[in-house]
């Protein structure tokens, strides 16, 4: 398999002193869907602006579909499509102008253009709309026509930063699809930035955490759960003395379905446990012959929340969004 | 050269595009001149009357000295918000957009330009026809005509490059206005665009000769009231060609230096 995305060492010290991007080394295989994952100045806009060529590196390499971002910009350029996070559609436009627009500065030729947007109106949903202003437009069906104005020339990689920031739910589900959809159908490498986790969980194949410009941890979403050892089983005694709990706990340690158990709090515990759900009934056979008795209990996959605050040792903040897009359209208002 | 020559035009197709739908700005980009011809023409029509101010003005009509000025003004104003698109464009994400597609770098300001120079041309035109409509004759009939709006395109190509420059650098509409709106007030009365060089105290009148908008007024009067007098015409519409050219080439540089 050819490596799409090629990154070496990338460093970008901006000229304020910022290091915000601080070593950087990742390889994104053909086809593949891959998340950038931090939170706000994590470097995650710079990395993606280095690897668009709308930013220089201070230092390492980067190359894209095989072309080296700083040596041959423009043919790197052919190679990608990117859609920021801006929302970056002229209002006072229409929507088949917007692509008209972005269809003639890829020089498509006439005949392409036609094709090209009708295949992307349709698969953003908007066709019924071409004709109107954008300023008519919802946040959500701006956002549908930037990404369909990154797909018009067919790059081979395509670049999504923050692709659903501060959007619905039903839109937010649909760009997922569109993404799934571009990479079945016609095999194109994705990367993407977000922090939202779920987003990372649904749809990429693997994550890099990024934080103060470091990369932090990189694999498949389930593994990186795995390194945090497994889903875990809160539970609480409502009956039994100290001492017959203490008898539970050690009759549960060595049974093989148990990694460890922590004590939380006044009799209760968790185990973090290797079998899943199953760990729930296993631990009531294991104790239904000793004088004690389980109030309460509760199950607890992993989440990539958790493995975030493992590696960075901070919870991701995921509000803003919304107040993001608000006040990007306000903006737009003042404009015209 | 053609893939960059196609790269002007989408840019300038956008910019025109725009200017079709903004309704409110075409009225007053022609209103605003009206005003001007209307207020000050009969304001000042009293000059005209004064032998002496006659002689000054070097025409009986002061409304004809006063076209060429309103044109190069309207020329001035047009240019000089230009920046604004590219302020806005960036806010917006539109220009890294722009940026990170296979788009020559100097297409950027040269689209733009143009469009800026055919919208300019709409409005001097509509100025021209109001004023002929108010009683003023251009002496040197319709090739006189098409000097003037060549002339006031140049210098709305040096105000408009100055203003592109500025906004390849600035981050905020308020401080390329704020530096504009500086540059534009002196240039404007310190000119011969509204007085007549022969009736400034002679401080000002040393300013006046050197003031770049009295370069591009002073061959468009002559050939508006006095005919083709080349002696008076070339120094001035010269240093109008050479001052666009220049500015022109050093917006184009600055855009691909990056604007980013």
């Amino acid at each position: 398999m050819t490596n799409m995305i090629e990154v070496r060492d990338l460093r970008k010290v901006f000229p304020n002193g910022v290091k915000a991007v601080d070593g950087v080394t990742v390889s994104v295989s053909e086809g593949e869907i891959f998340g950038l994952l931090g939170p706000n100045g994590a470097g995650k806009s710079t990395t993606i602006g280095v690897l668009t060529t709308l930013l220089l590196p201070t230092g390492g390499t980067a190359s894209v579909a095989g072309v080296d971002v700083v040596r041959r910009p423009n043919a790197a350029r052919l190679a990608i499509g990117y859609v920021s996070q801006d929302l970056a559609v002229d209002d006072s436009l229409t929507g088949l102008e917007n692509l008209r627009l972005q269809a003639g500065i890829y020089h498509l030729s006439p005949d392409e253009t036609r094709q090209r947007i009708a295949e992307v109106l349709e698969m953003v949903e908007l066709t019924d709309r071409a004709r109107d202003l954008v300023d008519t437009y919802s946040g959500g069906m701006r956002k549908r026509l930037d990404i369909a104005c990154g797909l018009i020339h067919r790059p081979r990689v395509l670049f999504l930063d923050e692709p659903t920031l501060g959007l619905d739910i039903q839109t937010r589900r649909q760009i997922w699809q569109y993404v799934n959809r571009l990479r079945s159908e016609i095999n194109m490498t994705i990367f993407l930035t977000t922090h939202y986790m779920d987003e990372a969980d649904a749809l990429c194949d693997r994550i890099a955490i990024i934080d103060h410009g470091h990369i932090k941890a990189m694999d498949t979403p389930s593994a990186l759960k795995e390194t945090l050892g497994g889903a875990s089983v809160e539970f609480e005694f409502s009956q039994g003395s100290t001492q017959d709990i203490a008898g539970a706990i050690a009759i549960l340690r060595p049974r093989p379905f148990v990694r460890e158990i922590h004590e939380m709090g006044e009799q209760r515990y968790r185990a973090v446990v290797t079998n899943g759900e199953a760990a729930v009934p296993s631990i009531f056979d294991a104790l239904s012959d000793r004088p004690v008795k389980i109030g309460a209990v509760s199950f607890k996959q992993p989440s990539l929340d958790d493995v975030f605050l493992h590696y960075t040792g901070r919870e991701l903040r995921e509000t803003g969004g919304e107040d993001a897009m608000r006040s990007r359209i306000m903006m737009r208002r003042m404009r015209s | 050269m053609p893939r960059m020559l196609s790269d002007v035009y989408w840019i300038f197709w956008r910019e025109m595009r725009r200017f079709a739908r903004q309704k409110s700005r075409i009225a007053v980009s022609i209103v605003q001149p009206v005003v001007w011809l209307v207020l000050m023409g009969s304001n000042m029509a009293g000059l005209t009357r004064n032998p002496i101010g006659a002689k000054m003005l070097g025409t009986s009509s002061y409304l004809t000295f006063m076209t060429p000025g309103i044109m190069v003004m309207t020329a001035l104003f047009g240019g000089v918000f230009g920046g604004t698109s590219v302020i806005w464009d960036r806010r917006l994400g539109i220009l890294n957009k722009m940026l990170a597609a296979p788009i020559s770098r100097a297409s950027v300001p040269l689209g733009k330009l143009l469009a800026m120079m055919v919208q300019n041309w709409v409005q001097v035109v509509m100025i021209l026809l109001i004023a002929v409509i108010m009683g003023v004759r251009i002496a040197t009939g319709l090739g006189g005509v098409l000097f003037l709006v060549l002339m006031a395109s140049l210098f709305g190509m040096i105000m408009g490059s100055i203003s592109l420059s500025l906004a390849a650098r600035l981050k905020s509409i308020e401080t390329l206005f704020a530096i504009t709106n500086f540059l534009t007030m002196p240039l404007m009365f310190t000119s011969s665009a509204i007085f007549p060089i022969r009736a400034m105290p002679p401080w000002l009148q040393a300013i006046a000769r050197v003031n770049p908008l009295s370069y591009a007024v002073t061959p468009m009067r002559t050939v508006a009231t006095q005919g083709w007098l080349w002696g008076q015409i070339w120094p001035g519409a010269l240093m109008t060609a050479a001052l666009a050219i220049v500015a022109v080439l050093f917006t184009i540089r600055q855009f691909q230096r990056g604007v980013v």
